[in-house]
């Protein structure tokens, strides 16, 4: 018995030892924000920008994420390994982050909103959104910015950033990214009603998908014609949409010899290229659930026309803009599986 | 001792189970064509085969994007995937599997989604959760050694 307890013991032992920061940040964090935060979809966590925000405002970041913006939000880490990153990340420059305080500043958002239309909302947007498509730095991208403003009315940086730190930022600017110092240009009090009306700033709701497909995997129809009267049908809707038709595969194939490959199984792969390429500068990562096919399967008797819940699947991204593009795509591919069905 | 192997079992038995994110990604130092070459290589040694590779940086040059690089690799083991959709072809348009590479300057990115995201939409079906974890542990794993590719 006593030698099961201390296996118990070593079994968990991972368990109670510190947390490496470093490997946890390459794990969760360096696809989107680069090894050293140089940044990518994600923004640069910059000298600039760490001297500038609070290890408190690092750690409610991680928790609460940005959702519709990219950035998941990490609640299954423990403290221990959220402060492990935090540490890592400091350690870039070896400089301890500033302590702001946690208190409101009043201010008159009425106010804040005048001063807002004339300093900021160039680059900040209508209702703090953000410039332009997408996020992050402009590795692959052609835009306006080299760094894309964050979008200051989502509800992590919200719960994250505490007006103190706010108002430090307004005042110093960003160097790197081109946002001015408003240090010579606003006062003290103007300062705070900029801050009091960012903080009514909401994200606009987003649109759902249709009732009828909400939580399911894909949008499946049954064809009344047989395998291949359908494929041809499916083609022909498709290209009506204005689609660019791809070789047809079967779903086998390649994973087995053309043998045993079931040619009961069409993959019909389609593309509008134009869009394309506007939707992979909105989210570089789009090329997982791509490019977009209708299958067409024969199985016990039935003909099925089946795609991918593109709403659902749009919404995979935490990205608002694509969850957006998911809903137009859910139309268009419905309309396109009744037309071949009908 | 007693309790203090309790406490061990439940700490362990509370381990995360499910996904903080919905895709799985990594950043790589090796240049996009050495992961493809290694990624290829590394498939089968999962007992996967590829069943094709998609080009998609074909025109992306006419329209301001600027990787030369993004390719989509499809891969399955062929049993897995008759099996499934004997039960549920609506898993059809998941199946083959994809991991997108995707250059960044001399750098790389991967991504996939992470199959546990679909876990929800079955949930009276414990074989395929189970399914699907086994995909994203693969597809981790996978990338982890992508990960760790030198220059
Ligand atoms: C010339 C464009 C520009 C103007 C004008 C501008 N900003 Fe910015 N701002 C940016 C950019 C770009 C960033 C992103 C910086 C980064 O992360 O490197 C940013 C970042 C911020 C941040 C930090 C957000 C975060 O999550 O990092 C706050 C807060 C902010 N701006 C508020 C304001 C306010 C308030 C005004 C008006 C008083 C303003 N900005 C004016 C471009 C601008
Ligand atoms: C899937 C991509 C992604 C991952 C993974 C990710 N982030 Fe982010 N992160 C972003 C994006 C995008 C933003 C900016 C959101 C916006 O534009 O509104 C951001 C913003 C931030 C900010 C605020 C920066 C600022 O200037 O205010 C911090 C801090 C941050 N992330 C830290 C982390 C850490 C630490 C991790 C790992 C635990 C992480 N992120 C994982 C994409 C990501």
């Amino acid at each position: 018995m006593k030698h099961l307890n201390w296996l118990f013991l070593l079994l968990c032992m991972p368990l109670f030892a510190a947390p490496d920061g470093k490997a946890l940040y390459e794990e969760k964090c360096s696809a989107c924000h680069h090894f050293r935060g140089q940044g990518g979809i994600g923004l640069p966590l910059s000298p600039e920008i760490l001297a500038q925000v609070s290890d408190d405002y690092i750690a409610k970041t991680i928790r609460h994420g940005r959702p519709g913006r990219i950035m998941p939000s990490f609640q299954k880490l423990s403290a221990a390994q959220v402060s492990a990153i935090v540490r890592y990340v400091r350690s870039w420059t070896g400089k301890p982050g500033p302590v702001f305080e946690a208190a409101r500043i009043q201010g008159d958002a009425g106010k804040g909103n005048v001063l807002y239309q004339k300093h900021c909302v160039r680059c900040h947007g209508k209702d703090g959104s953000g410039e332009g498509a997408g996020t992050g730095v402009t590795l692959s991208r052609e835009r306006s910015f080299m760094v894309m403003p964050a979008a200051l009315n989502n509800s992590g940086f919200q719960k994250s950033a505490s007006d103190a730190m706010i108002r430090d930022i307004i005042l110093s600017g960003r160097k790197t990214s081109n946002m001015p110092a408003f240090r010579d240009k606003l006062s003290d009090q103007e300062v705070a009603h900029v801050i009091a009306y960012l903080r009514t700033l909401q994200p606009p709701a987003p649109r759902k998908g249709l009732e009828e497909w909400v939580g399911k995997p894909a949008y499946v129809m049954e064809s009344p014609y047989d395998l291949e009267t359908t494929v041809e049908n499916v083609k022909q809707a498709l290209a009506g949409a204005n689609f660019r038709i791809f070789p047809q595969r079967y779903l086998e194939q390649g994973l087995t010899d053309e043998f045993s490959m079931n040619t009961r199984q069409v993959s019909i792969r389609f593309c509008n290229f134009k869009e394309l390429y506007h939707l992979l500068n909105i989210d570089p990562r789009l090329g997982t659930v791509l490019p977009c096919r209708i299958n067409v399967l024969e199985q016990d008797g039935k003909v099925l026309v089946i795609s991918a819940n593109v709403a659902q699947l749009a919404t995979l991204f935490n990205n608002q803009e694509l969850s957006e593009v998911g809903v137009l795509m859910e139309e268009i591919i419905l309309t396109v599986m009744e037309e071949a069905t009908l | 001792m007693r309790i203090c192997v309790g406490i061990c079992l439940l700490l362990a038995l509370a381990l995360p189970v499910q996904a903080d994110q919905t895709l799985v990604m990594a950043r790589s130092n090796a240049k996009a064509a050495h992961v493809m070459d290694v990624l290829k290589e590394t498939l089968p040694e999962y007992g996967y085969s590829v069943a094709h590779v998609q080009r998609c940086d074909g025109g992306m040059a006419e329209f301001d994007y600027k990787t030369d690089f993004y390719r989509v690799v499809f891969f399955g083991k062929v049993e897995e995937v008759r099996r499934i959709l004997a039960r549920h072809p609506e898993m059809s348009p998941y199946l083959p599997l994809k991991i997108a590479v995707i250059a960044e300057n001399n750098e790389t990115l991967l991504a996939a989604m992470d199959p546990r995201a679909l876990a929800p939409m079955f949930p009276d079906d414990a074989e395929l959760q189970l399914q699907l974890s086994r995909w994203y542990n693969d597809i981790q794993a996978m990338l982890d050694e992508m990960r760790q590719l030198k220059k």
